[in-house]
């Protein structure tokens, strides 16, 4: 595990560098929407944009505003001093206003080489489904003219079914972090996903299948709360470690770079682009998709009941509508059923708001109680060890 | 629950139509000493903006604007009393779909707020903190906010229906829209726009549209008539050709059109197009604008800066935005609101109306821009064409704070705008709904700064004026 987290905090692991240097591709892409199996059969690492806390923006400010959202602005920043140099390219999706805006920067300041839009509608309908099969194909088209690489539907089945293996797996290793005695802390579940979405495919499998021999046996003690995590882009397992070690353990979540980009995709079967589409869009558990609260909500009533939460924490990061509404509709429905909430607006990646959003959660521990092991905080990397 | 309970009192659209009923009794042909009279009875921020509207150069239009909207607010109450659907709709939706059912009208959100900040004493400030109080975000779009603010006390005159069309243009308003709908009780019909110019994009959006036609149908009770479409939209055709002949009388300089009918234009645009009350409004406009042109009457001694606003404008204080730029020369030639272009509708089949329709929701002011392919290429491209067009020497962008589309690519657009037409954009920062943020004499220092220092001076270099 420590060799995971040691990983999950640089922005290209060894194994990406390795891939690299071997002469291998990159595309980055931002949105859980992007299937990747469309880059795995074409031989590509599908590599998911992040910032890991950077709190720099002043490059991204020059292009971007100070009310754009934090997140946004960190991943701009990277791109301008050239740390995402690695990539071959990027695929941009109208996830949120503050994406589409950095995307048309992104391209214009710092040339992404091969640059592609993939359209995701906002409804799901079955024009939708069509148009968005249609993209799928389109992307398939450029990736193929751009990489000069084959993506044929042979190869396309056989990513999607190694897709389906490791989501299998991935909710393997979810579902003993939601047990009694947690096999995982959030902290390292985060950074267990922040991998899988930037290591070579073949790597992250190997790794997938060390962890799940050592979680079995594993147990994290010594904290005082269930919690689950919900909201907007959170790629920050620092923020995390921050909340366990007042003693809320984040036992599930419902974070875009958390269990929503994996855990209900169903089984892709059938004509792999049309099956791609409908079980993207049509399970994109994101407040940007229209006309579907109630299975985002239902997502999380059921993630809070599998693993027995005691409190559900909604983070924001500043700017953000999509999640900043969304908050106020989910935080009366989970109060409506029982469920103690603390809505967490914060500033991505700023240590200056850390002390603010410590008194917080330290005030909604109290608040839900000690009902666990009072007064000692989460030590995963202590007691938590097998 | 007491009524007066935490300040709320009563809703906004409650006390708009109050004030209103009382507002269209105003005659035409109002005195000074009359109009004087009449603005010490009133509270003052009503007060302050009756002052602007009954600037006695364009007095007698105001009334015609303020009986328009008067009879907007009054059929809205009326339908619900005669059992008559009434439909909440955004600013970025033509207003005419609604009034091709007999059994609807429509009440646009961002109207009513905006009529709501300009003659409630208190502006729209305490349906704002209600919003806030429920935990909606600081950063949201006070235009819709302040209004859906209002429905959420439950204080007010609640709508049957909502309509929300900029998923794909602005997340701000979609979701406030969708929330409404959750937290009331309210059933919402959604128009996607989507974010491909191409003729896919199009394709799509015109499948969504008959669906969302569809859904309304069911909603409304009542299908759609051939003939009451065609009544509609060919009055909504005759109001579309004033709007270009108001459009090209501001071409010529000094401007003989008001600044202020840049706010009737799309306070008309927004609610009674399709209605002879709305052609009636541009047609009150056309005609005072040009004999404004034959008589050379202007409000300042010269027009010293023709400012394209590249955006929205600031609705908190008519008298200290519009009215005072204006008696400085400074002439507000459009903005991307009343800049709408409509378009002329094919009224030959019923297949002609719905594309047409469909096609004007695609081409939607805002929508146009913020949901296309690419956001600032579309922006760009626009106002570049109207800055030559209409003979612009500067841009204004107002950076309403909320709005985070354009401030994500206002760089991209200031650089490109001034590249390709030469014209320095100014950028303000503020809430265009909400004076708390930047009040008006910030607003004004930064834009007579701009005027006399950059704007003024490249005249006489350029030798057009002293």
């Amino acid at each position: 595990m420590d060799e995971i987290l040691s990983m999950a905090r640089e922005l290209i692991p060894p194994s990406l560098r390795e891939w690299k240097e071997g002469g291998g591709r990159v595309v980055g892409f931002t949105c859980v929407a992007t299937p990747r199996e469309i880059f795995d059969a074409a031989g590509i690492v599908p590599y998911r944009v992040r910032a890991l806390g950077k709190p720099e923006r002043d490059h991204a400010d020059a292009h971007l505003s100070r009310f754009n959202c934090g997140f946004c602005r960190a991943c701009l920043q990277l791109a301008l001093e050239g740390a995402y140099g690695f990539l071959d390219g990027l695929v941009e999706t109208n996830g949120c206003d503050h994406l589409r805006g950095m995307f048309e920067n992104w391209s214009r300041a710092a040339d992404p080489g091969f640059f592609h839009y993939l359209k995701v509608p906002h409804l799901v309908t079955e024009e939708s489904l069509e148009f968005f099969a249609e993209e799928l194909e389109l992307l398939r088209e450029a990736l193929s003219n751009h990489f000069q690489v084959e993506i044929g539907d042979p190869a396309l089945s056989e990513a999607v079914r190694a897709a389906n293996r490791r989501r299998e797996r991935m909710r393997r290793l979810f579902s003993l972090r939601e047990r009694e005695n947690p096999a995982l802390t959030g902290g390292e579940a985060l950074s267990v996903l922040l991998l899988e979405s930037s290591l070579p495919p073949g790597a992250f499998d190997d790794l997938l299948d060390d962890l799940l021999r050592e979680a079995e046996g594993r147990e994290v003690t010594g904290f005082r709360a269930r919690l689950l995590l919900a909201g907007s882009a959170t790629d920050e397992p620092e923020l995390v470690r921050e909340v366990e070690g007042l003693g809320g353990l984040v036992v599930t979540d419902a974070l875009c770079y958390g269990t929503r980009a994996f855990w209900k995709l169903p089984e892709v079967e059938g004509e792999p682009l049309h099956a791609l589409a409908e079980a993207y869009l049509g399970h994109l558990l994101c407040p940007r998709m229209f006309d579907d609260y109630p299975s985002r909500l239902q997502f999380i009533l059921q993630a809070a009941e599998r693993a027995r939460v005691d409190g559900v924490v909604l983070v924001y990061n500043k700017f953000c509508d999509l999640h900043g509404v969304e908050n106020v509709r989910l935080r009366l429905d989970l109060e409506e059923r029982g469920i103690p909430v603390l809505v967490l607006e914060k500033e991505y990646g700023s240590a200056a708001d850390l002390g603010r959003i410590r008194t917080r959660v330290q005030a909604f521990l109290e608040r839900i109680g000690g009902r666990r092991v009072a007064g000692t905080p989460a030590s995963p990397g202590g007691s938590g060890k097998p | 629950m007491d009524k007066r309970e935490g300040g709320i009192g009563d809703g906004l659209f409650r006390r708009v139509e109050e004030l209103i009923k009382v507002a269209v009794l105003l005659p035409k042909g109002m005195s000074d000493q009359e109009v004087e009279g009449l603005l010490r009875l009133l509270p003052p921020d009503t007060s302050r903006s009756m002052r602007a509207l009954l600037a006695p150069r364009f007095r007698d239009v105001s009334l015609d604007f303020i009986r328009m909207i008067g009879g907007w607010v009054k059929e809205a109450r009326e339908a619900r009393a005669e059992g008559r659907k009434v439909v909440l709709v955004p600013f970025n939706f033509p207003p005419e779909i609604i009034y091709l059912f007999r059994n609807a009208v429509p009440l646009t959100s961002e109207v009513l707020t905006t009529l709501g900040v300009s003659v409630l004493e208190g502006q729209g400030e305490r349906y704002w903190d209600y919003a806030m109080g429920l935990g909606i975000p600081d950063f949201l779009c006070s235009s819709s906010t302040i209004e859906l603010g209002s429905v959420l006390t439950g204080r007010d005159f609640e709508p049957d229906i909502i309509v929300q069309s900029a998923p794909g243009a602005c997340d701000a308003n979609s979701k406030i829209h969708e929330f409404v709908s959750l937290h009331m009780g309210i059933p919402q019909v959604i128009l996607e726009k989507p974010t491909d110019t191409g003729p896919r994009g199009r394709e799509l959006h015109g499948r969504y549209f008959l669906g969302f036609l569809r859904r309304l149908e069911e909603l409304i009770g009542e299908e759609l008539e051939e003939e009451r479409m065609r009544e509609v939209l060919e009055e909504a055709n005759r109001a579309a050709e004033l709007y270009y002949e108001l459009y090209d009388l501001r071409k010529f300089s000094p401007c003989p059109v008001p600044n202020i009918f840049s706010i009737f234009t799309y306070g008309t645009r927004f609610t009674r197009w399709g209605r002879p009350e709305g052609t009636w409004m541009m047609r009150a406009m056309v005609d005072l604008s040009k004999r404004r042109l034959e008589s050379g009457e202007y409000p300042a001694p010269e027009e010293v800066a023709r400012c394209m606003w590249l955006y929205i404008g600031y609705y908190f204080d008519f008298l200290g935005f519009f009215n005072w730029m204006e008696e400085r020369g400074i002439t507000y030639l459009n903005d991307i609101l009343s800049l709408c272009q409509p378009r002329f509708v094919d009224t030959s089949s019923r297949e002609s109306m719905l594309q047409g329709l469909a096609e004007t929701c695609f081409e939607y002011p805002m929508t146009r821009q913020m949901g296309a392919s690419s956001m600032s290429l579309a922006w760009i491209e626009d106002m570049c064409g109207f800055i030559r067009d209409l003979r612009a020497d500067c841009a204004i962008y107002s950076g309403h704070h909320a709005c985070k589309q354009t401030w994500s690519i206002i760089n991209q657009v200031r650089q490109e705008i001034l590249k390709r037409t030469g014209a320095p954009v100014l950028c303000l920062q503020g809430d265009s709904w909400i004076r708390r943020m930047t009040p008006t004499s910030v607003l004004q220092e930064e834009i007579e700064t701009f005027v006399e220092n950059v704007v003024r001076r490249r005249r006489r270099r350029a030798g057009r004026g002293a």
